[in-house]
């Protein structure tokens, strides 16, 4: 082989291997990792589709629909859903293959949970507890009228798979994400069961939570719902619909029920009662920063610290988030530290929502094993329940933890008060 | 004038070639009478795996190792002639029979669909295009192993591989769900063998339950479909090649 022929060959192999590299970086730069550009810009198109949705389930007296709901990594919770204006909601569930039962029942007075036979281990559940309460339980709380049903199911962790779709929207309200949709475009027609379909794209929170629907073409409602939360990982749950009934009767019964003889009220405990208890030592750590740093707690020693630990998808955090920002000026002449702890989210997106914020606190992005760990065990924060608030001394040992966003603010104050910081202001 | 022979010969060198064209013809033809009203996508995949891996493999067996094993690959490969053109002529060969075959099927359907309308041929198009990559893919993988296997035993090897390594393939990575190895076994299958699962995209879009995205492929992410689907068939060609000019061939008979 002569060298020119061997230098057109290697030419060729060259193009060839540029080609593949492009080929591969155009198809596997898929929706993995999160990107700017999947913030998704409003079609008015997609947008119609969307408010046809929302205005089909406002219009509706009734609806009812069998769903399934489940994801790569988790088990499948089969559910039925009965809806009926003005108030009512009823959700029987079932996880896995177990056939055991539990049913839902809100009325805008009480919310009600009971299950066909021993109650299942719950995510807010440990042994010790769990073996007292396991039989012959069921939940009765008081609820406001626009309770949202989903929430509390999911903070319980009733289903193993969760329901994307709140009923909330049955009922005129908006679910706790739709201040935060960025866009809606529009990505073709499918077939859901042989039904045809409209796919519309909905990006919240700049794309950190995405939601595809397949909306009939026939009522506008869903019959697939598919949900990407961006997190340190992917998490995806699709809610597939059929059975969907619009205006069907459904008795008034079906939404009632008294507890049989024998039952009590088994009040779920709360993520609180598993926080670290006020005068224990905060665990130590060694955590990497946002800014690519270490972040150690034996940093701040000799000074108090509010240990706020947050995610970008909570709406609750963010308003946490600003609010500690709005803080952390005056913080820094009262030997105050604020401290932020993410260990949930994507590097990137919190870094993005860090920025666009402009918060300048010191904050500790690490979504390694060790970091979550550290929570879990070492701070008791055994289930999500953001924004989760600590106040530590500047003896290092815990003055008050809580979980949840209040406006006022009033716990952690008081905490901080009894920490020796005061005169924040509001 | 060689080439054309060689090309020719692909068409011709056992008799059940036609019997298979029409089969699969005949096959398309059932399914579009037999199965219940169905859409696009579903009569798509069918083509797809009927045409693009099924009949790729029915064609291609022994379509080197027959030669070698007659001793008939010695008259050939006979100077000056490059042994690399034989596995090329045959393997044009059955890309255009693939060629035919396609257009035929897409013929075939439009007049069933304009007979019966009772299924959905929108777009099928592309899924022919995706067949006819695909078949070209496989075509190229069981050419190149019908150089080092004998007879027929590559298509069976790859028949065998695929419908076991599709198997062994889930339940490794149902058992890796999580760890790093999961990951790279997964790209090994999408991006070195050939490429099923990115051809089943690149003519139906993403509309799978757990897919990150929704929609049909972007024009570069249906181009670079095209070109990694091409790009892999040469390699599987270049491979096949090599080792086919790199073999010393006897008159007597294996």
């Amino acid at each position: 082989m002569q060298m020119k022929d061997k230098i057109n060959i290697w030419i060729v192999v060259a193009a060839a291997a540029v080609a593949e590299i492009w080929a591969l970086y155009v198809v596997s730069a898929s929706a993995a990792r999160w990107q700017p550009t999947m913030i998704v810009e409003n079609e008015p198109q997609a947008r119609a589709l969307y408010e046809a949705m929302l205005e089909a389930a406002r219009r509706a007296q009734t609806l009812s629909y069998r769903s399934i709901c489940s994801g790569p990594d988790s088990e499948p919770s089969a559910c039925t859903v009965r809806l009926k204006k003005p108030n009512l909601v009823r959700v029987d569930l079932t996880n896995g293959m177990s056939t055991k039962v539990t049913t839902v029942l809100a009325d805008g007075d009480r919310f009600r949970i009971f299950w066909s036979s021993d109650r299942p281990f719950l995510k807010v559940d440990d042994f010790a507890r769990y073996e007292q309460t396991q039989s012959n339980v069921y939940v009765d709380m008081a609820c406001s009228p626009d309770i949202d049903v989903l929430s509390e199911m999911t903070r319980l962790g009733v289903a193993w798979s969760n329901l994307i779709w709140s009923p909330r929207l049955f009922f005129g309200g908006a679910d706790e994400f739709e201040p935060y949709i960025d866009g809606i475009r529009l990505r073709g027609g499918n077939e859901i069961h042989g039904e045809a379909c409209d796919v519309i794209e909905v990006s919240y929170v700049k794309a950190q939570r995405m939601r595809h629907y397949w909306l009939s073409r026939e009522d506008h409602l869903p019959r697939r719902i598919k949900e990407i939360v961006r997190l340190a990982d992917n998490h995806v749950v699709v809610e597939e619909w059929w059975r969907v009934e619009i205006d069907s009767s459904i008795p008034n019964e079906q939404f009632a029920w008294s507890p049989p003889e024998g039952y009590r009220v088994w009040n779920p405990p709360s993520l609180d009662e598993f926080l670290l208890e006020p005068g224990t030592e905060a665990p130590g750590f060694e955590l990497s920063s946002a800014s690519g740093n270490t972040i150690r707690l034996a940093d701040f020693q000799g000074r108090v610290v509010w240990l706020c630990i947050w995610r970008v998808g909570s709406p609750a955090c963010r308003d946490e988030v600003r609010y500690l920002q709005s803080l952390h000026g005056k913080a820094k002449d009262k030997g105050l530290v604020i401290l932020g702890v993410n260990v949930a989210d994507d590097r990137r997106i919190a870094q993005t929502f860090l920025r666009d914020e402009g918060i300048t606190f010191p904050c500790v992005l690490d979504s390694s094993k060790e970091a979550a760990s550290l929570l879990v065990e070492g701070y008791g924060v055994k289930f999500d329940s953001p924004p989760v608030g600590f106040v530590i001394g500047a003896d290092g040992k815990v003055v008050d933890a809580w979980s949840g966003f209040d406006e006022n603010h009033a716990r952690a104050l008081a905490a901080l008060h009894a920490a020796g910081v005061s005169d924040l202001g509001g | 004038m060689r080439a054309y022979e060689l090309i020719r010969e692909t068409y011709f060198r056992r008799s059940y070639i036609w019997i298979a064209h029409l089969t699969w013809l005949l096959m398309y033809g059932v399914y579009w009478w037999s199965i219940v009203p169905t859409k696009t996508e579903t009569t798509g995949k069918f083509i797809l795996f009927g045409s693009g891996l099924f009949l790729a493999l029915t064609l291609s067996a022994g379509i080197l190792g027959d030669d070698i094993a007659s001793g008939r690959i010695c008259v050939l490969v006979t100077k000056p002639f490059w042994t690399g053109k034989l596995y090329l002529f045959r393997w044009i060969g059955l890309s255009l029979q693939a060629a035919v075959h396609l257009l035929l099927t897409g013929v075939l359907l439009s007049v069933l669909d304009w007979l019966t309308p009772r299924n959905s041929i929108d777009g099928i198009g592309v899924w022919l295009l995706a067949s006819w990559l695909l078949f070209n893919t496989v075509a190229a993988l069981s050419t190149s192993l019908s150089v080092v296997l004998g007879r027929a035993f590559n298509s069976l090897l790859l028949l065998v591989v695929f419908i076991a390594g599709y198997l062994l393939v889930n339940i490794l990575i149902g058992l890796l769900r999580g760890e790093a190895g999961a990951g790279w076994l997964t790209a090994f299958v999408r991006y070195a063998w050939p490429p099923f699962e990115l051809l089943r995209k690149f003519a139906e879009g993403e509309y799978g339950p757990y897919s990150l995205t929704v929609g049909r492929f972007s024009l570069s992410k249906s181009v670079a479909c095209v070109v990694h689907s091409l790009i892999l068939t040469c390699v599987y060609g270049a491979v096949g090649m090599s080792l086919l000019c790199r073999r010393q061939f006897s008159r007597v008979r294996d």
